[in-house]
């Protein structure tokens, strides 16, 4: 046990280092030049080389990294060349808005995939689960920026129920911040449900062949009771693990629905710092996303070792 | 999800190399499977008539995509112009059809890459092990941990924003799933008796790759590339949505919602058409996949 754990997050620390090494040489090869970014456009070339002396921008990239690399790891990671504001700063400002927006969204996703995933396994090969499958597919096949743009079309300019974009806190009003995050959480849902029902439905199935649940029905238990006592348990640890790896398409997805929505997070922020050649900033950014996956996926593994024997003792390769 | 389940299978249903079954036997019972999804069938002929539409656009719509017109700016569907008009003034059919290029161009291409590169190291991965495996799995690893898009957005940044960069950056996003599942692939087919008979006879490791594991997995990668051609045909509407792939005035399903988006209560229809193309090519794509995988790999149904 103790084995597996120490050899899977050393293998979670190598490739910290090597995302690390990889955005920071990537960020480099971003053509344009910052110090001209920082200066303006009426800077001489005396005030650009004091800017690149003063940032250290003429230093060799192995040394600018290490620089780099040791300020990261004490929660250092620069400031925003454009605002001057520190990176994490920025970052902790807006991760909040789009850990809301993925959390509205993952509850959402789940509301409408284990009902529906449950629901066709249970009434396998019927109409409820042509169903359940045509709209899977559908969801997975919508491009979840065009189903935002009909949802506002829809909503915001046909009907006028829903504000169309723009963000208001939820400490200041809870219910018009939950009229603006509706929209983009259920965009950013969808592709989740879609996957997650398939998951549901597979696993749900499977564990309705085991023989344990036909030992319960032959106690005399209900049909209910087994399946809401004992089959769907069971199923949904299989789910969990799908939940951790899409943390990275539900990233990505908050990018495009954030911007569709006008929503101030974190994905914005990936497309602002892009657009304005923020070197820290991007590189902040982009490292974080990277980490937390790792993470995310770190936390996953080493729980599961706790509840399943079978992964530390023969290794998962 | 797919790879998992295509890991698992493809273990179970490797042929051997030798035995052939009749082909006229094996295409009919192929054939009968086909039937039994008439859905998937609509699928497929959905798909080829985008391909259709893509390699012959010139012909099917006939006025120039860019050419703009200042006397019909955002007017509505009409006999003239079945799809209305943009905020330029441009047919909007005329670019839906010319935006087919596009985005078969950018799914179609960028997967072939993934291809290319993922296939490749995969194989090597699972194939001789040790270090060198180690090596390329510790890179995929991080490389995987960058959310597609977000890595799609930060290689089209470095390289500058183009349909060509786009293209490669899609690419280069999809090629982990590619090693991935065939070093899987190849460490189960690699353990099978013909491929250790055919080392005893003393093929050497080149062919056994080529002639013995490649073959075998091949079936599974085609399902795979089904599954990632829709992905990354969104991919590319997304990133030209952005601003980070095709430019103006080359029409692409994403730049045409991106410019819809800002007329959304005087032009709703710039929205409905290229949104609605990348939908059912997309849906038709999945649902071709889904039959594709039923024929070549019975066992999971």
């Amino acid at each position: 046990m103790v084995e597996f754990l120490i050899r899977r997050v050393a293998i979670s620390i190598v490739t910290l280092m090597v995302i690390s090494m990889v955005v920071f040489t990537g960020v480099r090869m971003i053509p344009g030049d910052p110090a001209r970014v920082m200066a303006g456009t009426d800077a001489d070339a005396a005030g650009l080389e004091e800017i690149r002396a003063k940032y250290g921008l003429n230093d060799p990239i192995p040394v600018q990294y290490a620089r780099w690399a040791a300020l990261a790891l004490q929660g250092d990671l620069g400031r925003s060349i454009r605002t001057r504001d520190p990176v994490t700063a920025t970052v902790a400002k807006k991760l909040p808005i789009t850990v809301e927006l993925a959390c509205l969204a993952v509850l959402i996703a789940l509301a409408i995939a284990i009902p529906a995933g449950v629901l066709a396994a249970v009434r396998r090969n019927t109409a409820w689960d042509v169903l359940a499958s045509g709209a899977s597919l559908c969801g997975v096949s919508v491009p979840n920026f065009w189903l935002g743009i009909m949802l506002i079309l829809f909503f915001s300019v046909r009907l006028g129920w829903l504000p169309a974009s723009g963000f208001v806190p939820f400490w200041e009003s809870p219910l018009a911040n939950v009229q603006r995050m509706i929209m983009p959480a259920f965009v950013l849902g969808t592709a989740l449900a879609a996957v997650l029902m398939r998951q549901t439905r597979n696993s749900m199935i499977g564990v309705l062949s085991a023989d344990y649940i036909r030992t319960a029905y032959s106690k005399g238990l209900a049909s209910r009771a087994v399946i809401f006592r004992h089959a769907i348990r069971n199923s949904l640890i299989p789910v969990v693990t799908i939940l951790g790896l899409q943390a990275g398409a539900l990233m990505s997805g908050a990018v495009v629905t954030e911007q569709i929505f006008v929503v101030p997070g974190f994905g914005r922020l990936i497309v602002e710092a892009v657009f304005t050649r923020d070197y820290p900033l991007v590189q902040g950014v982009v490292l974080i996303t990277a980490s937390s996956y790792v993470l995310i996926n770190l936390l996953v593994d080493v729980s599961y070792s706790l509840l399943d024997p079978r992964i530390r003792v023969g290794g998962r390769r | 999800m797919s790879d998992a389940s295509g890991g698992a299978t493809a273990a179970t249903r490797v042929v051997p190399a030798g035995g052939h079954a009749e082909p006229a036997e094996a295409l009919r019972r192929g054939w009968r499977r086909v039937r039994r999804r008439p859905v998937s069938v609509l699928g497929g002929a959905i798909v080829l008539l985008f391909v259709a539409t893509a390699l012959g656009a010139p012909w099917i719509a006939r006025t120039d995509p860019a050419a703009t017109d200042w006397s019909q700016i955002r007017k509505p569907p009409s006999s003239a112009h079945p799809f209305g008009t943009d905020d330029l003034g441009r047919d909007a059919f005329t670019r839906v059809v010319w935006g087919s290029r596009v985005s078969m161009q950018a799914g179609v291409l960028s997967i072939l890459l993934a291809i290319a590169v993922g296939v490749p190291l995969g194989l090597v991965a699972g194939y001789y092990g040790g270090a060198l495996d180690q090596v390329i799995m510790r890179l995929t690893d991080a490389w995987l941990a960058f959310p597609f898009l977000i890595l799609a957005i930060g290689l089209v940044t470095i390289m500058g924003p183009s349909l060509t960069n786009a293209t490669i950056a899609i690419g280069l996003g999809a090629t982990p799933t590619y090693i991935r599942l065939t070093r899987g692939l190849v460490l189960a087919t690699a353990a099978e008796d013909y491929v250790q008979g055919a080392r005893a006879l003393g093929a050497g490791d080149a062919r056994l790759m080529a002639r013995h594991i490649l073959p075998n997995i091949f079936s599974t990668l085609l399902v795979q590339a089904t599954v990632s051609i829709p992905i990354a045909i969104i991919a590319e509407a997304v990133l030209s949505f952005l601003g980070l792939g095709v430019q103006p005035p080359t029409p692409s399903w994403g730049t045409m919602l991106n410019a819809a988006q800002q007329f959304l209560d005087s032009a709703p229809w710039m929205a409905w058409w290229p949104g609605v193309a990348i939908f059912v090519l997309t849906l038709s794509f999945n649902l071709a996949g889904d039959g594709l995988r039923d024929l070549l790999d019975p066992k999971d149904y």
